[in-house]
């Protein structure tokens, strides 16, 4: 147990049981939990490291939970995000639309949190290709018009897990170098921390 | 406290359950194992953890008082007999239509054998829970349901119960929700209601009650379940707690067996973890609580803290990470949400600490608490202590030494703690818990009988003889082999007080903290 100390703020967002929760098992802890599905109660957060280049940068993962209930909550949970993972089942159309709704709040309220657009189940696709709902090009279109990267993954098998959180590790790295560099007056939610965490480390 | 028990006996062994009250006295020289509320083995020091005095009484006057409000019940019981029939027909003719993991044919006999129905839905009559089957399956039951309520209602009468065919049906409204529980087992009106109102509170405490008063003013046809989706397991387990733990039954709560300077140190490093906004700081083992430290002047009401055992207990979710999440705690504020930090604090640890604050910006600052909390603890022997106690079973009733008792429960009432062993090979499977649950329930019906509550309560039958105590200080629930007598298990009380004196400070938190 140490104390936390977080480069980036990850928020997963998206309708329930699209696999949020799955996302953030299979890269934190490599591992696919069969069995009942668990809905998230509140959100839950977990610090993780990761290598990028020369540096190790923590991202500190909001794992939201997709029920309506907490919705009126949500802005506790995704403010000052660098990074939102906006997760849509590409079995569930249904599920895009909420997706779209979670773009646009991000859209209003946080305009330095990078979106990363994230069809998720991919594995039942492979397994039987009538059962997409969403369109490969139609979400990456989307992704394109509001400047966002696009990723289709499987916390089942893991494909594209790990490439989402690199990218956006290294997306982090690049603009916080910039920011340094900089040294402009923007107000972001982690400047503080991010700064004080980067003095701690070249020192 | 040896010395105490001894003298104990003289005034004991000629007393047999004669009324207590002339032996009030402070416990610090008490000379019987303190009958009175407050020197009652068990009793907590000056300042008690919980709120004082929840008595199953001050629970259920609530409803009661709503009740009786409502007069002329008999009245109104006729009249709904025509209702009740059709609302029996009503299950015949609903048909399931979709295919969910809850699914359970509503017209099939299995469905309606089931020994207790609950079924929550709004004053508009949309269904919001249901038990066993689908909300949609029975949206005309539930239709029926509320014609009833309204129907009586309209006579400024209030529905209570109808009692038909072995079959009780309660009903508790609770604008702008309204209970019903369908029971086929011997529970009083009163303890079913008890028991709706549980489901109320699990209900508020995800919603608040501000938050439900003003989606149904806005939206009288309003579905809930919207709102309440992924929660429905909650309420299951909720229901499957009534039936099963004690703790919800005495309006008390159990205490992990642990040594009391173990239990000092985690108490001091709690407390030593504070922060402005935290009120509550919570540890479990399991459904077992290893000791809780709160804000002075706060005190926390026995129900919410079932409710929050309820939520750690039902969901894997905090398993990963740390949880926060905002929870109403409907005893102490319906209005308001708190913020809970819940985490493990290891893995595969049964040890969960809940840090309650009071602001839903401060989770770094209680991740920062639960961490100086794990740092003072780790480094001290108390920690061991602590995991041992978690890895050996609570105590076995061979230990009280007393022949022929095979369990029973003891609530310190100025605590609000109970104790009890573990059941014993008799007592298993499932099955017979449940019935030996079911055996306490009646009892505890018994003792707290609205109009006419006994003191103490003999019952002997060919697989168990029980007896029931009383007293302003505690209850007492005794399970004997039907080889016992009932002087035998008269005289059996004194002891088993005397052990409990004797353990009191391994089996209850004597000595409750604040920041
Ligand atoms: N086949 C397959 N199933 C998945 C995958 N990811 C998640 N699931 C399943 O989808 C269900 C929901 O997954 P969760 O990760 O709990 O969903 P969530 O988005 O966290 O849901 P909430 O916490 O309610 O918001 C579970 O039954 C998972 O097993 C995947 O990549 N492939
Ligand atoms: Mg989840």
């Amino acid at each position: 147990m140490s104390a936390m100390r977080v480069d980036a703020k990850v928020v997963m967002l998206g309708k329930e049981s699209v696999g949020k929760t799955s996302l953030v098992e299979r890269y934190v802890h490599h591992r696919f939990l069969v069995g009942p599905y668990q809905n998230t109660i509140g959100a839950a957060f977990v610090a993780k490291p990761i290598q990028v280049g020369e540096k190790v940068i923590t991202l500190g993962i909001w794992d939201t939970a997709g029920s309506e209930r907490y919705e009126a909550m949500s802005r506790i949970y995704y403010r000052g995000a660098r990074a939102a993972i906006v997760c849509y089942d590409l079995t569930d159309s249904s599920s895009f639309q909420r997706a779209r709704f979670w773009v646009k709040e991000l859209q209003n309220c946080e305009e330095f949190c990078k979106i990363y657009l994230c069809g998720t189940k991919n594995d039942l696709i492979m397994a039987d290709r009538s059962v997409r709902q969403i369109d490969y090009h139609d979400a990456q279109d989307f992704a394109e018009e509001i400047g966002a990267r696009h990723f289709e993954t499987s916390s089942k098998t893991g494909s594209n897990v790990d490439e989402l959180f690199q990218a956006i590790a290294e997306d982090y790295n690049d603009t916080a170098f910039q920011y340094m560099t900089e040294d402009t007056g923007v107000d972001l939610g982690q400047r503080k921390d991010s700064y004080f965490y980067s003095c701690c480390h070249n020192n | 406290m040896d010395g105490e028990g001894q003298r104990a006996t003289v005034a004991w062994e000629t007393g047999t359950l004669a009324p207590v009250d002339r032996l009030r006295t402070e416990r610090a020289d008490s000379p019987t194992p303190g009958l009175v509320e407050g020197t009652e083995p068990g009793a907590g020091g000056k300042s008690a953890m919980f709120v004082h005095a929840q008595s199953f009484e001050d629970l259920t006057a609530e409803a009661e008082e709503e009740a009786l409000r409502g007069a002329e019940l008999d009245k109104s019981e006729e009249d709904c007999t025509e209702e009740l029939k059709a609302l029996e027909e009503q299950h015949n003719n609903d048909f399931s239509s979709d295919g969910r993991a809850k699914e359970e044919d509503v017209s099939s006999e299995a469905w309606r054998s089931h020994r207790k129905h609950v079924f929550v839905l709004s004053e508009a009559g949309k269904p919001i829970y249901t038990r066993y089957g689908t909300e949609e399956a029975l949206s005309s039951t539930m239709g029926v349901m509320m014609a009833l309520v309204s129907f009586v209602e309209a006579e400024k009468n209030i529905i209570r119960s109808i009692h038909a065919d072995g079959c009780k049906v309660v009903f508790l409204t609770k604008s702008p929700l309204v209970l019903v529980g369908v029971s086929r087992t011997c529970q009083s009106d009163r303890e079913l209601l008890r028991e709706l109102q549980y489901i109320y509170y699990q209900i508020v405490s995800l919603l608040t009650l501000t938050q439900l008063n003003h989606i149904f003013q806005h939206k009288q046809n309003y579905d809930l379940r919207r709102l309440l989706a992924g929660s429905e397991y909650l309420t299951d387990n909720l229901l499957r707690r009534l039936d099963r733990d004690p703790g919800l039954l005495l309006s008390a709560v159990t205490c992990l067996p642990l040594a009391s300077s173990a239990r000092d140190v985690v108490s001091s490093s709690l407390q030593a973890a504070k922060a402005k906004s935290l009120v509550f700081s919570i540890l479990l083992a399991g459904d077992r609580l290893v000791t809780l430290v709160r804000k002075k002047d706060q005190v926390l009401h026995h129900m919410d803290l079932h409710l929050v055992f309820n939520l750690v207990g039902s969901s894997s979710s905090f398993r990963e990470g740390e949880g926060w999440t905002p929870i109403c705690l409907p005893k102490f504020n319906t209005a308001g949400f708190f913020h809970a930090h819940i985490s493990y604090l290891e893995p595969a640890s049964e040890l969960c600490l809940i840090l309650v604050s009071t602001d839903r910006e401060d989770f770094f600052n209680m991740s920062d608490c639960k961490r100086r909390f794990l740092e003072r603890l780790s480094k001290r022997s108390a920690y061991q202590t602590l995991k041992d106690a978690l890895k050996c079973p609570s105590y076995s009733v061979a230990q009280v030494g007393i022949p022929e008792l095979r369990h029973f429960l003891y609530k310190s009432k100025s605590s609000g703690l109970y104790t009890s062993p573990e059941f014993p090979v008799v007592y298993e499977s499932d099955e017979e818990q449940e019935r030996l649950m079911g055996l306490y329930q009646d009892l505890h019906s018994c003792l707290h009988h609205p109009t006419r509550p006994l003191r103490s309560f003999y019952r002997c039958s060919e697989t168990e003889n029980l007896l029931a105590w009383v007293t302003s200080g505690f209850e007492l629930y005794l399970c004997f082999s039907p080889l016992a007598t009932k002087a035998l298990a008269v005289s059996a009380v004194n002891k088993l007080l005397k052990w409990i004196r004797k353990e009191e400070d391994r089996l209850f938190i004597l000595s409750p903290l604040t920041y």
